[in-house]
């Protein structure tokens, strides 16, 4: 680890001073990228801003038909929430135990690792992103691998979930880091459908074709006749672009199979 | 091997320990053969500065070669301690046995503990100084004529997912014939360990170069480790045949859990799978494009 600057603000006014005074600033919320990243001299920030005593981004609450979690939440803590059940046990798959008491859903989602669970909720859930600036809906919050709408010093403060009628997340571990090969979440408001698909792309996105063939006739049969178009999958050592976009399909069947 | 005043005994073994708890079982054979008391026993080793040249820990052959070693030790050990008790005890030296810890002289009520013989190997106001230098402490080594042959069998019972290729192992017995076994819960531990290891080359780890020789599968998390929710509760059990060639009758045990095992679940995959062969790992992806691959067929 290379020598930075600590800094441990108590307000969002004072962490993005902070991060407007640094030469080369981070902010640093469950640390479970940032902190094996700086461990291996991957990055090397002149500051490090923590976020965990900024009291703006605690909490859990749900109102009719929201629920709004604070950017700092614990994994563990969503995991034993119950108003978004699938919410709940999406959380519940993230990493292990020591990752689920560490890691945040605002560092998970302004990293927007492609292999990361929440994206696919956020999308799914049609998730609207608070931030000390904006408020902005998933679909544009997500840009690209590891490039989200947030600006410079802008902080994700909050996401903000409908609830739906009907959830359900279905995840294809990657069986040493646990990220997601492919995670995909299907959700049902009234007769909308919308299904957020991660790992398998750059970055989190919708399957528009499934989400109208579901539309149609809500059934696990209705995904057998959609092809799933891999060119832009990522293939790698764990999973080629052709298997992701196979996963896609089985995981979104037995989503709708275990909501049907 | 040292016997010090008071009866404890200090083994210095070549024989490297790294998980293989030859702490427990080298000193559970000092303990058996002279009666001493299991915690008085210290086993030495991983100091070459302290230890003769060995060859070391490899090949499952700690206990057949090293344990011998120590036999043989113990066997100069009792030899001497024979002499000292018999002038002790004013009897031949051929009247004298070593039982249960004890140096007795046959058809009589006579008899001194190993503590006492050992005391007077240090103290010897009541020795054969003319015929044997005072002290307890031997040296032995042991190269053995031939190999130990252990046998077994291994059964997988393997459950895959069509649909996305996952292998998940429902049953895994093995059984093993490893001769006499000296500690069964460290042998258990060993076949675990092996099983985990064999289980991983079947179906999960994978090292990973791109075309330029670049490792991709660098850190445990892209490299996968057998742990322990990939693996089902192993039913382990032993068979004896002693071996016949060695003082102890034991056979190696360290392999045997990670030779047995890949074939098993390799066999298990393909006899679902209803195919010939299939390359290891046998990833979930590996799996689903044999499945594919055989349904083409």
């Amino acid at each position: 680890m290379y020598p930075f600057a600590y800094h441990r603000p108590s307000s969002l006014e004072e962490a993005a001073q902070l991060m407007v005074d640094a030469d080369d600033g981070k902010y640093l919320a469950g640390g479970m990228t940032l902190i094996p990243t700086l461990k291996q001299r991957l990055a090397s920030p002149s500051d490090v801003v923590d976020l965990a005593h900024v009291e703006e981004l605690a909490g859990l609450n749900t109102t009719a038909g929201k629920m709004t979690v604070g950017a700092m939440t614990r994994h563990a803590e969503v995991a034993a929430s119950t108003a978004i059940p699938a919410l709940a046990e999406l959380a519940g798959r993230i990493g292990d135990a020591h990752v689920r008491n560490r890691g945040t859903l605002g560092g998970s989602v302004a990293n927007n690792d492609p292999a990361a669970d929440y994206p696919a909720a956020l999308v799914a859930l049609d998730a609207t992103v608070h931030t000390d600036r904006q408020r902005i809906s998933a679909v544009e919050f997500f840009t690209g691998l590891f490039e989200t709408a947030l600006n410079e010093e802008e902080i994700v403060t909050a996401v903000e979930f409908p609830v739906p009628d009907a959830a359900a997340y279905e995840k294809f571990p990657n069986p040493a880091s646990r990220y997601a090969v492919v995670g995909v979440m299907v959700a049902r408001f009234g007769d909308r459908v919308r299904i957020g698909v991660t790992g398998a792309a750059g970055t989190v996105f919708r399957a528009l074709a499934l989400e109208d063939a579901l539309a149609a006739d809500f059934s696990p049969k209705a995904i057998d006749g959609v092809a799933v178009n891999h060119a832009d999958f990522n293939s790698d050592l764990h999973a080629s672009a052709e298997y992701r976009g196979h996963l896609v399909s089985v995981l979104a069947k037995r989503a709708v199979a275990r909501l049907a | 091997m040292r016997v010090d005043v008071t009866g404890s005994v200090t083994v210095v073994t070549g024989s490297h320990s790294h998980g293989q708890s030859h702490e427990t079982t080298f000193a559970q054979i000092v303990s058996d053969k002279l009666g001493v008391p299991f915690e008085n026993v210290t086993v030495l080793h991983g100091d070459t500065g302290r230890s003769d040249y060995a060859l070391g820990t490899y090949g499952s052959r700690s206990l057949a070669v090293g344990g011998s070693a120590i036999v043989k030790a113990i066997d100069k050990i009792v030899a001497k301690g024979c002499k000292i008790a018999a002038h002790m005890l004013e009897a031949n030296e051929e009247q004298v046995e070593f039982e249960d810890g004890q140096f007795k002289v046959a058809d009589s009520n006579q008899s001194l503990t190993f503590a006492e013989v050992a005391f007077s190997a240090y103290v010897p106001n009541n020795y054969p100084l003319e015929t044997l230098e005072p002290g307890l402490s031997e040296k032995a080594f042991y190269d053995p004529p031939n190999f130990t042959y252990p046998a077994g069998a291994h059964l997988c019972e393997v459950e895959v997912d069509p649909e996305t290729g996952v292998v998940t192992i429902e049953q895994f017995v093995a059984v093993d014939d490893f001769g006499h076994v000296v500690n069964p819960m460290i042998v258990e531990g060993q076949v675990h360990g092996g099983l985990a290891q064999g289980i991983g080359q079947a179906l999960l780890e994978h090292g990973v170069y791109d075309e330029s020789g670049q490792l991709l599968s660098g850190s445990y998390m892209d490299y996968t480790m057998p742990r322990a929710d990939d693996l089902p509760n192993f039913l382990v059990d032993t068979t004896t045949t002693p071996c016949t060639h060695n003082p102890l009758g034991v056979k190696g045990c360290g392999e045997a859990g990670a030779i047995g095992s890949t074939a098993a679940v390799i066999n298990a995959v393909t006899d679902a799978l209803g195919v010939a062969s299939i390359p290891m790992p046998a990833t979930p992806e590996t799996v689903w494009r044999a499945l594919k691959h055989a349904s083409q067929a």
